[in-house]
């Protein structure tokens, strides 16, 4: 089984937007709703006009960071929350109970309650549908037209992403939380 | 079956449940109870939208009135175990008063909480077959349904002024209430992400305000039931015991707190400190918890050594609002800080602490669940003798 997690070569990210439109295309999020799965963040230019530091101007895509360590699989009350055999953090809907636990606890707010099921849902790299179906990639990956998006099995070694891990350097988000996030931002 | 045999009652007339002494009290209760069925129906209809609760701040008034009640019971468990669990014969004129207390508290808080879960009924069949024994949640509830049980076995006994029975189950229910509001506390220590709820802190301090609430009702039992006359000697006692208590808890409490704060402060760790200095200016802290909820009370008992009990009576009605806050402060303060992780600047929104205020459905549910305790209060006082002293045998 595969441990799947995703390189993100940010600083590649020009804000298109194209893979938050492939997630809600392909997962079926509710048009117009915001930051749901996935999002760009956006760190503004600094500086005063005209002194602008156009390098300051950055955009991070962010989502579940399928930790390794999860604080939201442990504290769900009735294992709606779980690992998959591919180490993905998934949501079963049948056995949630809206008690918003996970999402409190959750340090990177990637948790909203989706309204066709009340119950909570987030990012799961599309393991309903592309996975599902067999194919390898998730649909904000193949969508970057700029190749932001690296995603694969870290337990492989000749996999893309654990080559591109082992040349450049990274860093997960929050690390002080022991969550052991499996999303790496590319420096 | 004939009930009267497992648990003695006071046959009534339907004149008698329809008309209560005191109108003010049933007027109060209806109203409340009403606000309440009211808020349940728009609650039915529009579902959580009807909150105030957002995704940046999922819990709200809802789990802040499900604490107070859950709170009040513990306390009134502990309360009540003075004189029947322990045998102390100076409290056990108050025993069957506060375990049937904490019995309808904690009914009342199921209900508050009943509707803030988005699937009750789905809970109570995947606690089972699916637990997630890591969740502090998990064992909360379950350890409170098993309280509960024990609860409603210990008062059945004690009806029956069955002692050794009921000390057997008073011990292990409030054994188990124990453990349950420690979890409850826990719910909020195993939050790693909100740096000013994790940690050790809050089961013990759920366990000490506890005590503290459960004497502040007594008193309010007791000071209702002998409004405008003086009270009977072995309740006077008891009661004057429990005021002294209550002046060493509540220094305890205002100790903790200061150390919570201090902790909280020192070093300005971001997010913690920035999250306490926040709290430190706000007005709820200050008028709601630290007035209403420790000091005023502990003036009161400071300066008659605990001897005033009339006065103690207000003092734990003003106190009682004081829990309210802590409770509401409690939820409300862990998600004060924004989680969002790279969306800070989005939009050009400064960072700012997350804003949430109830909702009216939240208010009428919440605050309505008081109204379900008084009429549960009310239909206990009428249906049981909570007074008589049981026989020694
Ligand atoms: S990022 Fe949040 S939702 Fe995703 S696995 Fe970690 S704790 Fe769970
Ligand atoms: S809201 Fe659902 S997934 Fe989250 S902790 Fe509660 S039951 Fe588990």
């Amino acid at each position: 089984m595969a441990r799947y997690g995703m390189a993100l070569d940010y600083k590649n990210c020009i804000n298109c937007k194209a893979c938050e439109v492939a997630c809600k295309e392909e997962n079926g999020v509710l048009l117009g709703a915001d930051k749901h799965r996935i999002w760009v963040g956006v760190k503004e230019i600094e500086g005063e006009f005209p002194l602008l530091s156009i390098a300051s101007n950055t955009f991070m895509p962010s989502q579940c960071q399928h930790c390794d360590n999860a604080p939201c699989e442990e504290v769900c009350p009735t294992h709606a929350t779980y690992y998959d055999e591919n180490g993905v953090v998934r949501v079963d809907s049948d056995k949630c109970i809206l008690c918003s636990y996970c999402m409190n606890a959750c340090p990177y707010d990637a948790r909203y309650v989706d309204d066709r099921t009340v119950t909570v849902d987030k990012c799961n790299f599309c393991s309903d549908t592309r996975l599902a179906r067999g194919e390898v990639t998730t649909a904000c990956q193949a969508t970057c037209p700029t190749k932001v998006r690296i995603f694969g099995d870290l337990d492989d070694p000749n996999s893309e992403i654990s080559q591109v891990l082992r040349e450049r350097e990274h860093f997960t988000l929050k690390t002080h939380l022991g969550t052991k996030p499996k999303l790496f931002y590319l420096i | 079956m004939d009930l009267q045999k497992i648990i003695p009652y006071r046959k009534l007339s339907l004149k008698e449940l329809l008309v209560p002494e005191n109108k003010f009290m049933a007027l109060v209760a209806i109203v409340l109870t009403a606000l309440f069925l009211i808020g349940v129906m728009i609650y039915l209809v529009h579902g959580h939208h009807a909150y105030g609760v957002t995704r940046e701040h999922p819990w709200g008034l809802l789990i802040a009135m499900y604490i107070f009640f859950v709170v009040s019971s513990t306390g009134l468990c502990i309360v009540g175990s003075f004189g029947d669990v322990f045998g102390f014969k100076d409290y056990m004129a108050v025993s069957k008063r506060a375990i049937f207390g904490s019995i309808i508290t904690i009914l009342s808080g199921f209900a508050v909480i009943a509707f803030e879960i988005g699937h009750p009924v789905r809970m109570m069949i995947y606690n089972v077959i699916s637990p997630g024994l890591t969740s502090a949640i998990w064992w909360m509830g379950t350890l409170y349904g098993i309280y509960l049980t024990f609860m409603v076995i210990e008062f059945v006994f004690l009806m029956r002024n069955d002692m050794k029975r009921a000390k057997i189950f008073g011990l292990i229910g409030l054994l188990v209430g124990l453990a349950a509001h420690s979890n409850l506390g826990g719910v909020f220590g195993f939050l790693n992400a909100r740096v000013v709820a994790n940690g050790v802190f809050y089961p013990t301090y759920f366990i000490l305000t506890a005590f503290i609430t459960g004497i502040y009702l007594i008193f309010l039992m007791y000071g209702y039931k002998y409004r405008g006359q003086p009270f009977p000697e072995d309740v006077a006692k008891a009661l004057t015991n429990f005021a002294k208590i209550q002046g060493l808890l509540l220094a305890i409490l205002m100790f903790f707190e200061t150390w919570k704060m201090l902790t909280g402060v020192y070093g300005g760790m971001p997010e913690r400190a920035d999250t306490i200095m926040h709290i430190l200016h706000t007005k709820s802290f200050w008028l709601g918890e630290v007035l209403c909820g420790m000091v005023i009370p502990f003036l009161v008992i400071l300066k008659s050594k605990g001897t005033a009990i009339k006065s103690m009576v207000w003092a734990s009605f003003i106190g009682m609002i004081g829990i309210f806050y802590m409770r509401y402060d409690l939820v409300h303060d862990a998600q004060l800080f924004p989680m969002q992780t790279l969306k800070i600047r989005e939009y050009q929104l400064p960072p700012s602490f997350v804003d949430y205020f109830p909702s009216l459905t939240e208010m009428m549910i919440g605050f309505g669940g008081i109204g379900l305790c008084l009429i549960l209060y009310f239909l206990g006082t009428k249906l049981f003798d909570l007074d008589s002293m049981p026989e020694h045998h």
